[in-house]
């Protein structure tokens, strides 16, 4: 109906502002856990928690530390009146005294004040038989290994019912080497996909290349340490400030699902969030402030350490593979036979384990003829793992696309062209049988190949600085998670609310939304007001993740304007006496078509209420036209025996990264010289966050990928839980801005709102093999792991030395 | 266990405003500044002077706030993300973080515009390497930290400008 080209308010692919920018930049806006602040007479809450991977509990007696002055009260497992075991993964307490990993909480205190807590924690008695554990992916595959974690911890080969993710695929019957006799019985779940004959396609390869990669443990380590405050009301009620994902779809049902509150006597406020990353996806730390808050009737609060969120806080997950490629001389892949695992820590979480989340990212690029993926999920005495950006495909891509770079470098092919020579095209299939239809993935690795010529060598310096570039792509699968929910209202003044409950973890979705709303509504984006995250205010959304967000909330908002542009419509033609389909709405205008009226304002239409005009018909003023969006993408189709089907996930965002590096021969340490990275994002809603994003998953990945590692002791228990020692990237890993590229590479999506659609994971993809095959080109030693730590490294170096001094 | 016996006084300026707190020795500027002043905008990371999201300004110079306890600050005058705008207009570093998109999730932002000032303020014409420099005590973890730089950049060039 209305011309976008006549739209002087469209604000797609604009970069205005961000709306949350102002609050942030005075510290005017607060984040949870500024509420400990404002909230009278808050109890604070503490756990005990398990020091060593492994143990029994022989004796536990919080007698002494309950009769701390202030101390309200402590529970553990048998002084609970609370099922401990209906506790989130995270935060579940041990069954039978048996602690499986370190952190596992053994008890909780409410005290009046944080140092009465902490005096009640060192008070508390603690004697433990410690027991064999097992603590990476190596050690748990063992067929008959040290410890034998049961992730479901009690209810052994049981599946929660309750949770209708906690079952996708894991009861499945499959022809896996990790299924069946005389495997390790802490493998918790397989997916195998048989797409031709890679066993044939093999034999008819003119190149076979082969090799085995894993992956290292990490942490989102979010500035903001994870926080809830839980108040008791008057009424019974509770309200949750925090800073936790999905404030209905996580947080509000996890209250619901375990105390069995009703729904209306709950209230989740999410404030701003610092960072995110997907800890925060699953409940933790606001299930075990409620449970206090609940039993005592009191408000409390809770914030982690940054120890804490070491131990009581998910981890991304390692992931081994193998990959082996076959393929013709020229560079076109036929076979591809692929193994991964993935480990899950001590507790099967709230999404289902079997492989087939890492694995996705394994089938979703390349157009290969003939594929056998055999995957598995193993359990260990390692903190449950949980959602990191990118779901566990940086890490099973990162042997594909390290192959793909061995490939091209033993076929003396450019690794641009011969990646574009097997591709998925769009309106091709991926791997299980989808067909896709957004993939700019080409587009992207040109753009980042050009601008930093890589195929051009660096040229060297002589010194023991040696310079190589590299590159590398991803994709990463949306799934389909629910039904996010939107309210756009439209004042008289033609000022307009958004009302939302998607996270904002720092992506920019709030401005993205007004983005939206303004350029369907047709008014400037300072008319629009985001309203988000508060429970009883604001719809449903289930919750942000898995670069949803734009794509689910935003086609949300978009219906919901358009329903109030409807209205409009409607009310206009009523008020003229013509066909809603003759009037079309600008803005705060109606265009008439067939009257003599050609043009009315819309403020016009909302009446005042007077004592002859009471307001019972048509529009008035402070009573905004509303409109309801609801957008739900469709759901996945169960797969087959040979794991094929047309519908495992839902889209496909793409991205591609080159880089040039130095590598010290000397040390093994690792310095990006210069790095492009790019997004296929649909057609960007707002450039300058996409920008964001890529520079940001550029850092974070590099970060991860070169340095980031969980240390443990002998007992199984992280040491470096600190940003001392656990150290992300400062400003000084980043290149100079003149050599961080950022390229912005759409193939839009069909059903994206504007065609947009989320891009934020796969950004982290490429990073890893783009630096791999980077330092090969340097000082010829290739990593299949990582953190590639300058001590990996000088490792491999010295062994490359030492195996060239052999031959000679 | 504090009691009011070893209490101490301490006074000292904030935000150009004279301040006088009575309080335990134990308690960090960080402490007082978020709990008895309500200054929240102050933040609070990791409690070892690894994240710089605490850092504010003390006598001219980047302080990690976490890390420095309240019987030092007596006499000092200490400027937080709160005393930056004023009448109204920001800072030149506030408005650059907001246009450059300097600012995702936010939590590190006054950290790294208070450690940006006491920069500025103390050499008005830092190249690209020494904004680095001073920054890499402040951690991001959400933008990478290229818009970071520009926005120091660009309120840089504002400030001579101006200057």
């Amino acid at each position: 109906m209305s011309n976008t080209t006549e739209n002087a308010n469209n604000y797609i692919g604009k970069s205005p502002i961000r709306v949350d920018a102002y609050d942030k930049a005075t510290g005017k806006g607060l984040f949870a856990s500024d509420y400990f602040k404002l909230i009278p007479d808050l109890l604070r809450v503490k756990v005990l928690r398990s020091p060593v991977a492994h143990c029994k509990i022989t004796k536990l007696d919080v007698s002494k530390a309950e009769a701390i002055p202030g101390v309200e009260r402590i529970f553990t497992v048998d002084r609970s009146p609370f099922h401990m075991e209906r506790l989130p993964e995270q935060v579940r307490f041990p069954i039978d005294g048996e602690c499986i990993w370190a952190g596992q909480p053994i008890a909780i205190i409410a005290a009046d004040t944080l140092e009465h807590a902490e005096d009640a924690l060192e008070a508390i008695d603690l004697e433990y038989e410690e027991l064999p554990h097992v603590l990476n992916v190596y050690e748990a595959l063992d067929p008959n290994p040290k410890s034998v974690v049961d992730p479901n911890h009690g209810r052994s080969g049981t599946i929660d019912e309750s949770n209708p993710w906690a079952k996708i695929g894991r009861l499945d019957v499959v022809d896996s080497k990790f299924a069946g006799e005389g495997v390790s019985p802490n493998i918790i779940g397989n997916y195998v996909l048989d797409k031709g004959n890679v066993e044939e396609a093999m034999k008819k390869a003119d190149i076979v290349v082969e090799g085995e990669f894993c992956t290292g443990r990490r942490k989102h380590t979010h500035l903001e340490l994870s926080s809830a405050i839980v108040t008791y009301n008057s009424d019974d009620s509770i309200t949750c400030y925090g800073n936790g994902c999905g404030i209905h779809g996580v947080i509000k049902s996890a209250f619901v699902n375990i105390f069995e509150l009703p729904e209306n006597k709950i209230r989740t406020i999410q404030p701003y969030i610092g960072g995110s990353f997907g800890d925060r996806l699953a409940p933790y730390i606001e299930v075990l402030t409620a449970m206090m808050a609940l039993f005592l009737k009191k408000s409390c609060g809770y914030q982690y350490t940054r120890a804490e969120t070491f131990e009581g806080a998910p981890f991304a997950w390692p992931v081994y593979s193998r990959v082996k490629f076959g393929a013709t001389k020229d560079g076109r892949v036929i076979a591809q036979d692929y193994d991964c695992v993935e480990e899950i820590g001590a507790i099967q979480n709230n999404v289902s384990y079997t492989g087939r989340l890492s694995s996705s990212g394994a089938v979703c690029v390349y157009d290969i003829d003939n594929i056998h993926m055999d995957t598995a999920a193993v359990a260990t005495n390692c903190m449950p793992v949980g959602a990191f950006r990118g779901l566990g495909c940086p890490e099973s891509e990162f042997g594909m696309e390290v192959m793909m770079n061995k490939l091209a470098d033993d076929l003396g092919i450019s690794p641009v062209e011969i990646r574009a020579k097997n591709f998925i095209k769009n309106g091709g299939h991926n791997g299980y049988g989808e067909l896709v239809t957004s993939i700019g993935v080409e587009k992207c690795l040109r753009a980042c190949a050009d601008a930093i010529d890589l195929e051009t060598p660096p040229e060297q310096d002589g010194s023991v600085w040696k310079r190589g570039k590299g590159c590398g792509v991803g994709g990463k699968q949306n799934t389909p998670l629910g039904r996010a929910e939107a309210i756009v209202r439209y004042y008289s003044d033609s000022s307009v609310e958004v009302l939302i409950s998607c996270d904002e973890n720092g992506m920019g979705a709030m401005t993205v939304m007004a983005q939206i709303a303004a350029s369907v509504l047709e008014l400037p984006i300072e008319n629009v007001k985001v309203i988000k995250g508060d429970s009883i205010v604001t719809p449903f959304d289930n919750y942000s993740a898995s670069s949803r967000t734009t794509y689910t909330t935003g086609n949300a908002v978009k219906i919901a304007a358009e329903e109030v542009k409807d209205k409009l419509q409607e009310a206009a033609a009523r008020e003229v006496g013509v066909h809603k389909s003759k009037v079309i709405i600008h803005g705060s205008k109606a265009k008439i078509l067939g009257s003599d009226i050609q043009e009315i304002d819309l403020a016009t239409l909302f009446k005042n209420t007077s004592p002859y005009d009471q307001g019972n018909w048509g529009l008035m003023r402070f009573s905004p036209v509303e409109g309801h969006g609801v957008f739900c993408p469709a759901p996945i189709r169960k797969w087959g025996h040979d794991g094929l089907t047309k519908r495992m996930w839902n889209w496909f965002q793409y991205a591609a990264s080159a880089m040039e590096v130095a590598v010290n021969e000397e040390t093994g340490q690792v310095r990006i010289l210069k790095i492009a990275t790019s997004a296929d994002t649909g057609n960007p809603i707002n450039p300058k966050t996409v920008e964001g994003q890529i520079e940001g998953g550029s850092i974070l990945a590099a970060s991860y990928m070169l340095m980031e590692e969980p240390i443990f002791n002998e007992h199984g228990a992280i040491i470096n839980k600190g940003l001392s020692d656990y150290r992300i990237a400062d400003v000084l890993m980043t290149p100079k801005n003149d050599n961080f590229i950022s390229l912005i590479n759409p193939d839009p999506l069909p059903d994206g709102p504007f065609g947009a659609k989320g891009m934020a994971e796969s950004i982290t993809i490429p990073i890893a093999p783009s630096l791999s095959e980077a330092i090969y080109q340097a000082v010829g030693v290739r990593p299949m792991y990582f953190p590639m730590t300058s001590e990996r490294i000088l490792k491999l170096i010295q062994e490359k030395k030492a195996k060239e001094a052999e031959n000679k | 266990m504090n009691s009011f016996e070893n209490y101490i006084t301490v006074s000292f300026e904030v935000n150009e405003k004279p301040v006088t707190v009575f309080t335990a020795p134990n308690r960090t500027l960080l402490d007082v500044l978020r709990e008895d002043l309500g200054l929240v905008g102050v933040k609070h990371g990791c409690d070892d002077s690894n994240c710089g999201v605490c850092t504010v300004i003390v006598d001219g110079k980047a302080t990690k706030s976490c890390c420095m306890l309240i019987g030092q600050a007596e006499g000092t005058k200490v400027t937080t993300i709160e005393g930056l705008e004023k009448d109204g207009v920001l800072h030149p570093l506030q408005k650059e973080f907001i246009e450059h998109f300097a600012i995702q999730c936010g939590y590190c932002t006054p950290g790294f515009i208070l450690a940006a000032k006491a920069l500025l303020d103390e050499n008005p014409d830092p190249t690209e390497d020494e904004i680095r420099e001073a920054l890499h005590g402040n951690l991001c973890r959400c933008t990478g930290y290229k818009k970071i730089i520009e926005a120091i950049e660009a309120a840089r060039d504002d400030m001579k400008a101006q200057a």
